[in-house]
């Protein structure tokens, strides 16, 4: 019996799959992340640097996983500049492989070294940006395609074995369905506006304000509810092919008001809304798209 | 290229597909049971791994209001509190909950050595005169209070106004709490013999 759920799970890992799903996680994923990272790039030597606050080592506290002291602040400046660099690299699909592996390196140290501007979006972009790296990134679309196709060389076949890609569309309901549990265990099974009571601090926005001086109020618990419901049953909806596209665009109308309603998530809300397009558009939609981009 | 090596080769990348494979499900699994509240990641990992797991367990209370820290510091020469802008020494989000100070004081709100470290800090950037911050450049601070504001949510239904960042001493008192005061000594010390100081209700 297990053995043959071992090799059921590796042949579907092996399946092929359309090569630009990896493609479209690469081109958006990283700006979504140099938009979260933009704030604070802009500040590298308060952020990294010896110019601003440091937490003091607290000497194995879980709330410092790892202390990481200031660095001077050119260091601090040449990193972010390493980043940028490479995150638009691998965005434009330029030595994407390796450009994407630096790009996970510099998050993953920006995240470890301050642990006060490190959010969600801190911790699982340099994952993210790993699984891409081990994939053949930039294969279909992006500038290594093109300087292959330039030099006479195919370009990279259509679908193939991406263990990246199943690890995305794993991640995703994980994610959700941990989520949505860790509500569970908290208070959204008890109490009717939590999703309410998060509209009033300083995620506020006009959109967030209006809707809850003009929403009424009794409306925020069914929203509560299928937000709850998407989250806890995520691998039930994006793992049935029949409410796979109805769960993907629940997921991106679900990040969409995110987006709008709680200002500094935006961020996070796009990475997600990158990774679902990519994991589960439509494999319809996605030859129709590759067809578009490659000319095929 | 001889049949030994590639076999070698197809050999060690069959190696590094499994791999990569167990690191990704134990990746998974972790990141899952941090959530649901199971410790045994937090128990077994390093912190520095265990810390790229505890990323999904997003927003799972209510919020009992906005929570606000804010800074006061203690003016040598006026001999009294007054509220110190922290924004311009902690520039990242300066508007929102993420900036770095609310999120130091939200981590470490017991912990006095990174009130300490931030008293510190803070003294030490008011008087070097490098910004704007509520209190006048040439009028050196002896001490810092730290305070946490929680503005309560209006009742559902009640006339409410956008969030906005009132002054300290707006803020009802019933929703400030001091977390930190400098000590005593240490504010002496820092405005000097003779200039006046706080009495301990202060």
């Amino acid at each position: 019996m297990t053995p043959r759920v071992f090799t059921r799970f590796a042949a579907w890992i092996d399946a092929p799959q359309p090569a630009l799903r990896l493609e479209l996680v690469r081109v958006f994923a990283p700006l979504a992340v140099l938009g979260f990272m933009s704030g604070r790039l802009v500040h590298a030597g308060e952020w990294l640097g010896q110019a601003g606050f440091r937490v003091p080592d607290m000497g194995g506290d879980p709330r410092q996983p790892l202390f990481i002291p200031a660095i001077p602040t050119p260091a601090a400046w040449a990193v972010v500049t390493l980043m940028v660099v490479a995150g638009i690299c691998t965005s434009m699909g330029v030595r994407a492989r390796f450009s994407a592996f630096v790009f996970a390196m510099t998050l993953a140290f920006v995240s470890l070294s301050d642990r006060l501007a490190a959010f969600t979006v801190s911790k699982i972009s340099p994952v993210i940006m790993l699984a891409v790296a081990l994939g053949p990134a930039a294969s279909r679309i992006g500038f290594d395609a093109w300087l292959r196709v330039r030099r006479g060389e195919p370009p990279g076949p259509y679908a193939r074995p991406l263990g990246s890609i199943r690890f995305l569309q794993v991640f995703l309901p994980v994610f959700y369905c941990a989520s949505g549990l860790a509500k569970m265990g908290g208070d959204w099974m008890v109490v009717p506006r939590v999703l309410y009571s998060h509209l009033h601090d300083s995620y506020q926005t006009p959109i967030s304000f209006f809707l809850a001086t003009h929403m009424p109020v009794w409306a925020w618990t069914p929203m509560q509810v299928t937000v709850l419901a998407f989250e806890a049953l995520s691998p039930l909806w994006l793992g049935w092919r029949r409410t796979r596209t109805l769960g993907m665009l629940y997921g991106v109308g679900m990040h969409v008001m995110i987006g709008l309603m709680f200002g500094p998530v935006i961020w996070f809300a796009l990475l997600m809304i990158s990774l679902l397009v990519g994991c589960y558009l439509p494999d319809g939609w996605v030859a129709r798209l590759d067809a578009r981009l490659t000319g095929g | 290229m001889s049949s030994g090596r590639m076999v070698t080769s197809e050999k060690m990348r069959r190696i590094a597909r499994v791999a990569l494979r167990t690191v990704a499900v134990l990746y998974l699994c972790g990141l899952w049971l941090d959530a649901v509240g199971c410790s045994a990641p937090s128990r077994v990992l390093p912190n520095a791994v265990d810390y790229f797991m505890q990323v999904a367990a997003l927003f799972p209370e209510v919020a009992g209001g906005a929570i606000d820290y804010r800074a006061e510091g203690w003016v040598c020469a006026d001999a009294r509190w007054q509220e110190l802008d922290t924004r311009p020494y902690f520039p990242l989000d300066p508007d929102s909950k993420e900036n770095r100070f609310q999120r130091a004081l939200n981590f470490y709100r017991e912990d006095t050595v990174v009130h300490r470290a931030l008293d510190d800090y803070l003294v030490a950037r008011h008087d070097a005169a490098v910004a704007d911050d509520g209190i006048p450049r040439d009028k050196p601070i002896g001490g810092v209070r730290f305070i946490r504001v929680r503005i309560p949510i209006p009742p559902p239904g009640a006339p409410e106004k956008p969030f906005a960042r009132s002054a300290l001493d707006a803020v009802p008192r019933a929703d400030k709490e001091l977390l930190y005061r400098t000590p005593h000594a240490r504010i002496v010390e820092r405005c000097g013999a003779g200039a006046a100081e706080p009495t301990e209700h202060e």
